[in-house]
């Protein structure tokens, strides 16, 4: 009997996780990865990655690419960090100030809000950033969803 | 993270947003540390300056008992002891870069250390050139590229623990005057970057070599260390999941120790070889990191030390977990007794929470093996038991 509550108990909880989870998902939006409209390139989710982390600098058509990250603290950068490089922001952040440090690398330009991503990427041909999906315009061309 | 003020750059730069891209620009950032700690216990151990011609006796005592010394930085001889301090790894560094435009930057670190009672020193000064897209040229100051960590050595934030392995990263020389030539490229989906450099040292009045000097009963005045003709490689390949770096490098050695009256001891020069092959792995919930090398002098004794470091990290969101080895010893490959010389390890525990998007605390235990034979008089660090507590950020 104690253990049929217990059963009881933890179905309960699994449910009330599980139903948690789902409806945390619906509201969290996507994040949706951006460039400029007159960019033609198509780039798999590697090459994403690569270009935020340094180690792509130019897209397919030769263009030099220009990575723009949000700022800190904004979430649309932890959930692509997570989504698309796998890492937590303190871990790109450790992982960039090796390169900074040593004069191999540059970390992406941070930009404050979805609406100056939007503004510096539809007016830079090489830019690329990621917004809240829900904040995206005509102005840029979305080329991944996370 | 923002590595440039932006009140400064704002100073400094017309507020067009890629005006970098296009203009003149300087970037201000910096990392530092703010760590404390102290060994837990004292030590017996045999007593370096024993005089064996003469017999044992208060003056001459065989082994001397004293508090645990854990050296945590060897090249600044940053120490700790039973007393609780700050002094010996806190550290804060200030990066600019001028970007002068036509491909042309300019980069200088200016390091204040607890170690120089935070006078600050530029460490880091180069010049950087882009040739092309994948060809960069550096001239100036800069780390020498030994061990896999050693050009980040400093750069707290950059790693799990609380410093690279100090019973590794051991050298009397990080740093050098040269020239570097970078150059990138990809194989299919890994990045390659091979760097080919060429520098000297001459480090006058050198820190570490004086402690030893003292160490072992020396009254020097000075000991200047010359590191020379230092030549070599890295060849750094990245994937998805790893990174790795091959180093190879020699230079010539020589070493001036001055006495009081100014007169200058007899030092035979040598060269030595340098070899190594380090890096990272992020396999699902598990960092692994590692690094091998070997130091090989061309002297009568035949001189070799191999040295590594394993270390694993699991990775709870925030929370950086970690366990790691390092183990160095050296040997006398043309001698009789090819062994028993400088021998130890150690094993560190610890933790990095990353608390705040751009620092992170961290908490480590240390324990130092001293495996030198007693007889031998290279059993100078004796064991020791450390804790160290600090944060870590970067700007």
């Amino acid at each position: 009997m104690f253990n049929q509550y217990n059963k009881k108990q933890l179905s309960i909880m699994l449910t009330a996780l599980l139903v948690g989870m789902l409806s945390t998902h619906s509201v969290s939006a996507d994040i949706a990865v951006i460039v400029n409209s007159a960019n033609g390139s198509a780039l798999d989710n590697n090459s994403i990655e690569r270009i935020f982390m340094g180690k792509m600098k130019k897209f397919p058509n030769g263009q030099v690419a220009l990575p723009m990250n949000a700022s800190k603290g904004m979430s649309s950068r932890d959930e692509f960090n997570k989504a698309v490089i796998g890492r937590s922001s303190s871990q790109v952040n450790a992982y960039w100030s090796k390169l900074v440090f040593t004069g191999k690398g540059s970390m992406p330009k941070e930009l404050s809000s979805d609406a100056e991503i939007i503004s510096t990427i539809s007016s830079n041909q090489g830019a690329i950033g990621y917004i809240d999906s829900g904040s995206v315009t005509d102005a840029v061309k979305v080329i991944a969803k996370f | 993270m923002k590595y440039f003020n932006s009140s400064i750059s704002a100073l400094l730069v017309s507020s067009t947003l890629i005006s970098g891209y296009a203009a003149s620009e300087v970037k201000i950032s910096g990392y530092g540390s703010v760590v404390a700690g102290r060994t837990l216990d004292n030590v017996t151990l045999d007593n370096v300056g024993y005089d064996w011609s003469q017999p044992s006796s208060a003056s001459n005592p065989p082994s001397v008992t004293r508090e645990q010394i854990l050296t945590a930085d060897f090249y600044d001889v940053g120490q700790y002891s039973n007393d609780f301090s700050f002094k010996p790894e806190t550290v804060f560094a200030l990066q600019v870069v001028a970007d002068m435009g036509e491909k042309l930057k300019v980069t200088g670190q200016l390091v204040a250390k607890g170690t120089d009672d935070f006078s600050p020193e530029f460490d880091w000064y180069y010049l950087t050139y882009q040739a092309t897209d994948e060809l960069t040229l550096m001239a100036g100051r800069r780390n020498i590229p030994m061990y896999y960590f050693s050009e980040f050595s400093e750069v707290g934030y950059a790693y799990p623990w609380m410093r690279p392995p100090s019973n590794l990263y051991w050298w009397q020389v990080t740093q050098f005057n040269g020239v570097h030539a970078m150059y990138d490229f990809s194989l299919g989906d890994y990045s390659n970057t091979i760097s080919l450099f060429y520098g000297n040292e001459y480090s006058n009045d050198n820190k570490e070599m004086k402690y030893y000097d003292e160490l072992y009963g020396g009254n020097a005045k000075s000991v200047n260390e010359l590191w020379t003709d230092i030549i070599g490689f890295n060849w750094n390949l990245s994937g998805d999941f790893f990174d790795v770096r091959f180093v190879y490098f020699q230079n010539d050695r020589d070493r001036e120790t001055i006495a009081q009256d100014g007169s200058i001891a007899d030092y035979t020069p040598f060269s030595q070889e340098f070899l190594g092959f380090g890096g990272t792995l992020d396999l699902a919930m598990f960092t692994f990191l590692f690094d091998w090398n070997l130091v090989t002098y061309d002297d009568d004794h035949g001189t070799e030390f191999p040295t590594y470091l394993i270390s694993a990290v699991y990775n709870l969101d925030d929370f950086h977990p970690f366990i790691s080895y390092s183990k160095a010893d050296h040997k006398r490959k043309k001698r009789t007794n090819t062994e028993d010389y400088e021998e130890h390890y150690m094993l560190s525990y610890g933790i990095r929470y990353d608390f705040h998007p751009s620092a992170s605390f961290k908490l480590q235990y240390d324990k130092f093996v001293d495996e030198a034979v007693p007889e031998s008089g290279w059993r100078y660090h004796g064991d020791s038991d450390t804790v160290t507590i600090g944060v870590d950020f970067i700007f």
